[in-house]
């Protein structure tokens, strides 16, 4: 059997792990256009800010390739798939052959579609040459550096950078910053608190143009002011790569459309990863949930499919993190519900914020700040669909964690199969 | 290393009936994982040492809790940097301080809330099964036999025989009931 995986980040290796553990005999090649491979693309934003070096990117062994017998092709981009053939076009001009192909292509970052983007100076940050980039400039004499968006990436950079001294501006369209994590209140906790480290954020604003000769010299805003700066990062999230998917008539919206095994709409062909759609525990619907965690346990669920074992995927939680100088933050399912029937409950102290959405006495979702411990116990709660009707005030209590749902956990103890649950219980 | 250490599949588990909340597992892990290994000498150091185990009302009983080294463990699929990681040998759950960059996305997908923050090195920190200890010094110290090491068979067989008769008149000769 030929296995065929485009994509070598968290998707890909795990996909592959887990198909050398299955078919030892089979063939397997792993194409990505980047050089450097086996790097943590969530760390870049460590990179910058100086906490980690290159070496500690590589999230496995050097060996990995060699240890699993992948035929890794690295800097060789995917030009075209024939599904009929079952063949890949490569970008040096060979071909490859499959039996069944995994498209773990990822996402790309979006761009502004303002004049000025292709100067010297102007980045996002989605990998490591983007990374080098920035390292490289900013060592050049910058101090001022404005960063376009206030999302999670944005916000990442605003701390990596802000972290070692730069003067730094977040440019945000919307009301607040984290719009897609969080509402405004738990927002401007965060807001309040990074400002005390150099990091401003303008909101309502947008950059209209880039200015700069070659290099970037300042943007101007859509309100007509202009802001001088010397680097520039665009933070406006990331788009799947379904390019190829696309070409082959592949079903695709927002990303590549699985189904619950993790299959595409084609015969011989399964995807994962940031480009994946595939159904939100949740909401039931069908989303890109582009997180590392995910990435990797759709990499596991499609190989398992892939190599004949047949293996339901159960969905992907939205959820994320987020630590900007020292203050913690972790949301997780819908935390910004749409539509009528969602009871609120928040708790807030000097320096944490609790916020649980609840929608028929189930936990919809949830967000932490400062005080994050206990985020994984709300998680299981969400995934699970547990009944807290008599909980709600437990919930939101500060010495909420494990123990206090063990009671819950008895009463629906059918729905948590992992073993690990059941020995808690024993003696309950 | 003592060959109870190497065994597969040994970790931390409480018996719920037993646990009164006196919290001597919280003090000997906080001790355990100090510098000095002393109540004495480690309560002064700084930072103050960090217990890895939660003492903590269940309804009208008290349990004691703290990383379960799970057979699919959550933390180590979400963790971006390989940090943690499985023993292939014993199956625990380990972590690499070195490799940590404290992203928490290991918190936010423990359901048992067993990963704690040390703010001091922005690590993530649980329980190691005291690797620089013969034994496992929650267990040593608790006085009611409520916390046991071993593995998920060994406790389920414990806690079987413990409702036959010679084992109840066991426990009390030993409470001194």
């Amino acid at each position: 059997m030929r296995y065929c995986i485009i994509g070598g980040s968290a998707a890909g290796t795990s996909a592959c792990e887990m198909i050398r553990g299955i078919d030892k005999k089979a063939d397997i090649t792993l194409i990505t256009d980047e050089k450097f491979a086996l790097y943590s693309r969530c760390l870049l934003s460590y990179l910058l800010a100086g906490s980690i070096n290159e070496d500690k990117l590589k999230f496995k062994e050097k060996d990995f390739f060699e240890r699993n017998k992948i035929e890794a092709l690295l800097g060789v981009r995917v030009e075209k798939i024939d599904s009929k053939k079952r063949e890949l076009g490569l970008s040096n001009k060979k071909k490859v052959t499959f039996d069944r192909l995994l498209i773990a292509t990822g996402a790309r970052p979006k761009e502004m579609g303002i004049p000025g983007e292709d100067k010297k100076g102007v980045f996002a940050l989605r990998t490591i040459e983007d990374a080098r980039g920035i390292l490289n400039r900013s060592n050049k004499g910058v101090k001022r550096v404005a960063i376009l968006g206030g999302g999670l990436i944005g916000m990442r950079d605003a701390y990596a950078l802000g972290h070692k001294g730069f003067d730094i501006k977040v440019i945000v369209k919307s009301g607040q910053i984290l719009s897609q994590m969080m509402e405004k209140e738990g927002a401007e906790i965060i807001e309040a608190h990074i400002k005390k480290f150099g990091v401003d954020v303008m909101k309502g604003l947008a950059a209209t143009e880039i200015l700069g000769k070659d290099e970037v010299s300042g943007i101007i805003l859509d309100n007509g002011n202009k802001l001088d700066c010397e680097l520039v990062i665009v933070g406006k999230g990331v788009a799947p790569n379904i390019e190829l998917a696309k070409d082959i008539g592949l079903a695709t919206k927002e990303g590549i459309i699985a189904d619950d095994y993790l299959a595409a709409s084609q015969d011989g062909i399964w995807t994962a990863g940031d480009v994946c759609e595939a159904k939100d525990l949740v909401t039931g619907e069908k989303t890109v949930n582009a997180l590392w965690p995910c990435a990797v346990e759709q990499g596991r669920v499609a190989a398992l499919n892939m190599a004949g074992k047949k293996t339901k995927y159960e969905g992907s939680q939205s959820m994320n993190s987020l630590d900007l100088f020292g203050l913690s933050t972790i949301s997780i399912g819908v935390t910004k519900p749409k539509g009528a029937g969602y009871e609120i409950l928040t708790s807030k102290t000097e320096n944490s914020y609790k916020r649980l959405v609840i929608k028929g006495d189930i936990l919809w979702g949830m967000t932490l700040v400062g005080k994050v411990e206990n985020a994984g116990v709300y998680g299981i709660l969400i995934r699970n669909k547990i009944n807290i009707s008599d909980y709600k005030k437990i919930l939101l209590r500060d010495d909420f964690n494990y123990a206090k749902i063990l009671p819950l956990i008895k009463k629906e103890a059918q729905k948590f199969c992992k073993p690990e649950f059941q020995d808690i219980l024993l003696t309950y | 290393m003592t060959d109870k250490k190497q065994k597969k599949g040994v970790k931390i588990f409480c018996d719920i009936t037993k646990c009164l909340g006196c919290k001597a597992c919280e003090l000997a892990c906080a001790v355990e994982h100090s510098k000095a290994k002393e109540l004495a000498l480690s309560i002064k150091e700084k930072p103050t040492p960090k217990k890895r185990r939660k003492v903590s009302g269940v309804e009208d009983k008290i349990m004691s809790f703290g990383c379960q080294h799970c057979e699919e463990a959550p933390c180590v699929a979400a963790c971006m940097s390989s940090a943690m990681y499985k023993d292939p040998v014993t199956g625990e759950t380990k972590h690499d301080k070195d490799k940590c960059v404290g992203c928490w996305m290991c918190i936010m997908v423990c359901p048992f809330s067993a990963i704690i923050q040390d703010v001091t090195d922005k690590v993530a920190m649980k329980c190691d099964l005291c690797p620089d200890n013969e034994d496992y010094a929650c267990v040593a110290a608790c006085p009611t036999n409520a916390l046991f090491s071993g593995t998920p068979e060994e406790f389920k067989r414990r806690v079987e025989e413990k409702s036959s008769p010679a084992a109840l008149k066991r426990t009390k000769i030993k409470s001194g009931v």
